[in-house]
């Protein structure tokens, strides 16, 4: 979680000093009276790297996907909680399909 | 009672909710924040008019790229369907590449 907003940061400064070259060079424009079309190519090179990382933070610092099938491996209950009282088995889950295979793990 | 015995083959599948919701949460998270950096790195590069608007669809495309390979390529293991994780929430974020395009098109080259 840590090395993703370290990226994430990192893109982000990346992104800013491109937008100061940018300010830069639209002000050696107006002295040199050009017309402005495209940023230099080291600022591209830099806005796409800064993209890049900050694509990949926006996709490593959200949560992890779950799996939603509830016969996974990640939704197997692997500890009772610590008060048995409050363990009730007859309520209306009963209803649901039960494949009685995948109960029996080992 | 019908669902009382075996495994009945017209039921709806049977998801975790819980999960699901945390997932597309997780999406949609994702997703506003790479609008709001599409839209800086837009308005940096100096795009106008329908250039922006190409710009922010073809990074949604890397996104939904870059969501399909979080999820490992098995769609069916973590969202109900295909367009949860592809399609969902593309317009939702075009307020906000708007936003940030106009902003920092303003900052670099008029201001």
């Amino acid at each position: 979680m840590g090395i993703g907003y370290v990226v994430g940061v990192l893109g982000g400064a990346i992104l800013a000093h491109a937008a100061y070259a940018t300010i830069q060079y639209r002000a050696v424009l107006k002295i040199t009276e050009e017309e402005f079309s495209r940023p230099p190519m080291d600022v591209m090179m830099e806005l796409l790297l800064g993209l890049a990382l900050c694509m990949w933070a926006g996709l490593a610092v959200p949560a992890k996907f779950l799996s939603v099938l509830p016969h996974s491996e990640e939704n197997r209950i692997v500890s009772f909680p610590a008060n048995l009282d409050f363990m009730i088995f007859n309520h209306r889950g009963r209803a649901l399909p039960s494949d009685s295979d995948l109960k029996l793990k080992t | 009672m019908a669902a009382a015995g075996g495994v009945s083959t017209d039921d709806v599948p049977i998801l975790q909710a819980e999960n699901l919701t945390s997932n597309v949460k997780s999406v949609y998270y994702s997703r506003t924040f790479l609008s709001i950096i599409g839209g800086v790195v837009a308005g940096i590069w100096g795009f106008t008019g329908l250039m922006g608007f190409v710009f922010y669809f073809l990074i949604m495309m890397v996104a939904s790229i870059g969501l399909l390979a979080k999820s490992k390529f098995s769609v069916q293991a973590y969202f109900d369907s295909w367009t949860r994780i592809s399609i969902e929430g593309v317009f939702g974020g075009l307020m906000s590449f708007v936003l940030f395009w106009t902003f920092a098109y303003d900052i670099v080259h008029i201001f």
